[in-house]
C-alpha cells in the first residue's frame, strides 16, 4: 500500500511539473488580438493586481494589497476616470502554476487594460510571455531582479523591452548600496552570504558576492532551504571570525529566528539582510541592518496610511502603490487621447509617458521610466533619476532608523 | 573528485569534533519534535489504516492555541504570570484544543467515510489539511507571529530568558557547544510524553482496546469494544501529541505561520515510514533519523540540501524496505 502511494505521488509530482512547464508555462509571446482590441473607458476601467494573496509569503501580498487599495481609493476620490481593481492570487513561492493561472486569467479578461504585479522577480521571469501576447506590460512594485530589465553579458534581457516596468530600484542598484554600506559603512572584511535559492535571493546575492570581492573582502557564500525553520545547524557552519551575514531572503520572521540563533551561539558577527525582510514588527533583531525601498516618511499619504493601520510602519507596499498610480496615469492618458477608447497597446506605450513627482510616488523622488541603459545595472523599464535604496538600522528598541 | 563530495570532505574537516556534536544536538532536538508529530501518523495509520495528512495541520494549529495564550498573557516580554505556569498553561490549552480538533475532524470528515475505499478517506484528508491552512491563513493574513523564545520570561538586563539560558557546555575555548534549557526541554518532554504513550498502549485496558482495534476492528467490536470510541480516542491523543509539538516548536524557533505544518507533517510522514508505520517505537526511531539525517546535511552538505537528503532517503526506504526498520510485514492473504 506504502509503496504505491509512493510512487502514485512521485508520478503526480511529475505530471504536475509536466503540466506546469508545457500547458501553462509558455514563455513565447503568442499573438493575441486583445493587444489591439479597442476598449470603451466609460467611466471605470479595469487593472489587475498580481500578488501573493496566499502561500509562503502570504504576508508580503497582504503588504501590497492595502497599498495598491490606498491608491486605487485616492485616485478614485480625484479623478473623473475610476478604478477597478482586479485581483490575482500567484501565491509566489508556493505554487508558479498558480502565477501563470493569474497571468492567463489577466491576460483574457478583455476589460483589463493594465497589470500591477507580479511580485516576485521568478514570477515575471515566467509570466513575461503571457503578458506580451497580450500586449500588456507588468508594473511591478517588488521585482528587483538586475535582468529582467539589462541583458546579461551574452544573452538577451529576460523580458521584451517596453514589456515590463517596475517601480523599484533593482538588485544591482540595492547590492552596490549593500556592499558599499559593508566596506564603507561598517568596514567589514570577512563576509558570510546565504542566500535561500530562489531567483531573487541568488540573484542578490551574487551581486552583493561580486562587489565585494571586487574590493578585496572576503565574501563567503552559502545556500539554505526556503522552507527551512531551525537554523542552528546552518549557523554551526559558519566560521567563528565570520563579522558579519548578509541573508537576502523574503521570510522575515526567520530571519528574525536566525539573528537571534545566532547571537544565542555565541557569535558576535552582525545580521544584514534585504528589502525582503524590510519588515518592521516582523523583523526587529537588535543591530541588525536591512537594505529597503526608500520612502518618504514625511509625505501625509504615508503618515494617513500608517494613522490608519495602528501605527504599523510599512515601506515594502509603497511601490505598489506607486504601480497602480503609474497605471493609472497612463489609462488616464490613452483614454484621452482615444477620446473614451483606449487599447491595451496605448497604454503600454503610455507608460514610458508617465511622469509622477516626489511627492505622487511616495518613494521620495520623481518616477520616470528608463528607455535606455544607463550605468552598470539600469536598463529600460527601470526608474531613472535618483532611484536607489535607503539603509536602516535596526535599535536596541527594534526601531528603524535610516543610515543612508 | 565531484566539487560537492570534495566539499563535504572539507566541511567535515572544517567543523571537527565540536561542530559534529552541535550538529548532534540539533538533530536531536528537531527530531524529538519529529517524533512527536510520527507518533501521531503512525497511531492513525495503525488503527484505521489511514494516512491523516491533515496532522500536520493540527500540529499548526496548536502552535497557534499556544501563541494565543501567550498573548492572552500580554505576550513574552510581558508575561502577566510566572514562566512555568505560563508554559504549562500553552500546553495545556493547545493540547486540549488539538485533541478537540482532531476528534471534530474524525467524526465529521473520516467516520462517515469508515466503510468507503480507502482512497476516499486520503483524498479527504488532503482536503482537510488546505482547509485548515487555508482558514488560518485567513485568520492570520499569512503573517507569521512569533513567540520571542529568546526574550520570554527575560528579565532586568539579561541577554536572553531563562530557556536560552545555557545549562552545560560541552567542550572547552571558543569552539565549547552551549546546551540550553530549552533544548534540554524539548527532548526531555518529547521523552516524557513518548513514554507516557508506550506504557498507555501496552499496560493500561485501553490500550488493550486500542491494540485489537487496530489489529482486527470487526472482531474488536464483535467482543465488546467500541471501536467508534478507540478511534476517537486515539485521534484525541494523536492530535494532542501534535498541539504539545507545535508549542515545542514555538518556544525553540519561535516562528508560527499557517503553512509550518506542512513540511514538517511530510516530514514527520517520512519518519513514521522509515520507523515503519504502525509502530510506536519505529516512529520514535524515524522522528530521530529525520532530524538527525537533516541536520548533519545542513552542517556538512548545505542547507539546499537537507529536503533533497531527507525525501531521497524516503524514496530509498519505499524502494527496498517499504515496511521500514520496526515495522511488521504485511501478509497478504491469497
Amino acid at each position: 500500500m506504502l509503496k504505491k502511494i509512493g510512487l502514485v505521488a512521485v508520478l503526480a509530482a511529475l505530471v504536475s511539473v509536466v503540466v506546469a512547464t508545457t500547458a501553462w508555462g509558455s514563455s513565447k509571446p503568442r499573438s493575441l488580438a486583445a493587444a489591439t482590441a479597442s476598449v470603451k473607458c466609460g467611466k471605470k476601467v479595469t487593472i489587475g493586481l498580481a500578488y501573493p494573496a496566499t502561500g509562503g509569503v502570504a504576508f508580503l501580498g497582504n503588504l501590497q494589497l492595502p497599498w495598491a487599495q490606498t491608491a486605487v481609493k485616492r485616485w478614485n476620490g480625484s479623478h473623473k476616470l475610476k478604478i477597478k481593481l482586479v485581483q490575482g492570487d500567484t501565491q509566489l513561492t508556493t505554487n508558479a502554476a498558480a502565477n501563470l493561472a493569474v497571468a492567463h486569467s489577466f491576460a483574457s479578461n478583455g476589460k483589463m487594460l493594465a497589470v500591477t504585479g507580479p511580485a516576485g522577480s521568478q514570477e515575471i521571469q515566467d509570466s513575461a510571455g503571457i503578458y506580451h501576447g497580450a500586449g500588456i506590460a507588468p508594473v511591478s512594485g517588488s521585482a528587483t531582479r538586475i535582468f529582467l530589465t539589462r541583458a546579461k553579458p551574452g544573452k538577451p534581457r529576460e523580458t521584451s523591452k517596453g514589456f515590463f516596468y517596475r517601480t523599484v530600484p533593482n538588485d544591482g542598484q540595492q547590492g552596490d548600496a549593500v556592499a558599499n554600506w559593508i566596506n564603507k559603512g561598517l568596514k567589514k572584511k570577512r563576509i558570510y552570504i546565504i542566500d535561500d535559492e530562489e531567483a531573487y535571493s541568488q540573484g542578490l546575492a551574487d551581486q552583493v558576492q561580486a562587489d565585494l570581492q571586487k574590493v578585496g573582502i572576503n565574501a563567503t557564500r552559502n545556500h539554505v532551504a526556503q522552507n527551512l525553520n531551525d537554523f542552528s545547524s546552518l549557523i554551526a557552519s559558519i566560521p567563528n571570525n565570520t563579522q558579519l551575514v548578509y541573508i537576502p531572503w523574503q521570510q522575515a520572521a526567520e530571519a528574525q529566528t536566525f539573528a537571534q540563533q545566532l547571537k544565542a551561539s555565541g557569535r558576535n558577527a552582525i545580521v544584514m539582510g534585504s528589502d525582503g525582510i524590510d519588515a518592521p514588527g516582523q523583523f526587529e533583531a537588535h543591530g541588525a541592518y536591512v537594505s529597503g525601498f526608500p520612502i518618504d516618511a514625511t509625505n501625509p499619504v504615508y503618515k494617513a496610511f500608517t494613522k490608519a493601520h495602528k501605527g504599523q510602519p510599512d515601506a515594502f507596499g509603497i511601490p505598489t502603490y506607486t504601480s497602480v498610480w503609474v497605471n493609472a496615469t497612463a489609462i488616464n492618458m490613452a483614454c484621452k487621447a482615444g477620446h473614451g477608447k483606449t487599447t491595451r497597446t496605448a497604454v503600454r506605450k503610455d507608460l514610458l509617458k508617465v511622469k509622477l513627482s516626489a511627492k505622487q510616488s511616495l518613494l521620495g523622488f520623481p518616477v520616470q521610466f528608463l528607455t535606455k541603459n544607463k550605468g552598470t545595472f539600469q536598463g529600460p523599464g527601470d526608474m531613472g533619476g535618483s532611484a536607489d535604496f535607503a539603509i536602516y538600522h535596526i535599535t536596541n528598541s527594534g526601531k528603524y532608523v535610516r543610515v543612508k | 573528485m565531484h566539487p560537492l563530495l570534495f566539499s563535504v570532505i572539507d566541511n567535515i574537516r572544517t567543523l571537527g569534533w565540536d561542530g559534529a556534536f552541535q550538529l548532534f544536538r540539533n538533530g536531536l532536538v528537531l527530531g524529538s519534535l519529529y517524533a512527536l508529530i510520527a507518533l501521531g501518523y503512525t497511531m492513525i495509520y495503525g488503527i484505521l489504516k489511514l494516512l491523516n495528512f491533515a496532522h500536520g495541520d493540527v500540529y499548526m494549529v496548536g502552535a497557534f492555541l499556544g501563541y494565543g495564550i501567550l498573548t492572552r498573557l500580554n505576550g513574552p516580554l510581558n508575561l502577566a504570570i510566572g514562566i512555568v505556569p505560563a508554559i504549562a498553561l500553552m500546553f495545556a490549552v493547545a493540547m486540549l484544543g488539538s485533541g478537540v480538533l482532531g476528534v471534530g475532524i474524525e467524526r465529521f470528515a473520516y467516520r462517515p467515510l469508515r466503510n468507503a475505499p480507502r482512497i476516499a478517506p486520503l483524498i479527504t484528508a488532503i482536503g482537510v489539511s488546505f482547509f485548515l491552512e487555508n482558514s488560518v491563513q485567513l485568520l492570520t493574513n499569512g503573517y507569521q507571529y512569533t513567540y520571542d523564545p529568546f526574550e520570554l520570561g527575560k528579565k532586568g538586563t539579561e541577554e536572553f530568558g531563562p530557556l536560552y539560558h545555557t545549562v552545560f557546555t560541552v567542550g572547552s575555548g571558543q569552539n565549547a557547544t552551549p546546551v540550553t534549557a530549552v533544548q534540554i526541554f524539548v527532548v526531555g518532554a518529547a521523552l516524557f510524553l513518548m513514554v507516557a504513550l508506550v506504557l498507555l498502549v501496552s499496560r493500561t485496558k485501553f490500550g488493550k482496546s486500542m491494540r485489537a482495534t487496530a489489529y482486527d476492528r470487526e472482531a474488536a467490536s464483535m467482543m465488546g469494544i467500541d471501536t467508534d470510541r478507540v478511534i476517537a480516542i486515539t485521534f484525541f491523543i494523536a492530535s494532542m501529541l501534535a498541539g504539545a509539538a507545535g508549542v515545542m516548536f514555538g518556544l525553540y524557533l519561535g516562528v508560527t505561520y499557517y503553512f509550518m505544518g506542512f513540511l514538517a507533517g511530510l516530514k514527520a510522514f517520512t519518519a513514521a515510514v522509515i520507523g515503519g508505520i504502525g509502530s510506536i517505537p519505529g516512529a520514535m526511531l524515524g522522528g530521530l533519523i529525520i532530524g538527525l539525517v537533516e541536520s548533519f546535511a545542513i552542517g556538512y552538505v548545505g542547507g539546499q540540501w537537507s529536503d533533497i537528503v531527507i525525501f531521497g532517503l524516503f524514496i530509498m526506504f519505499m524502494l527496498f524496505r517499504p515496511r521500514g526498520l520496526l515495522g511488521s510485514r504485511a501478509i497478504q492473504k491469497v
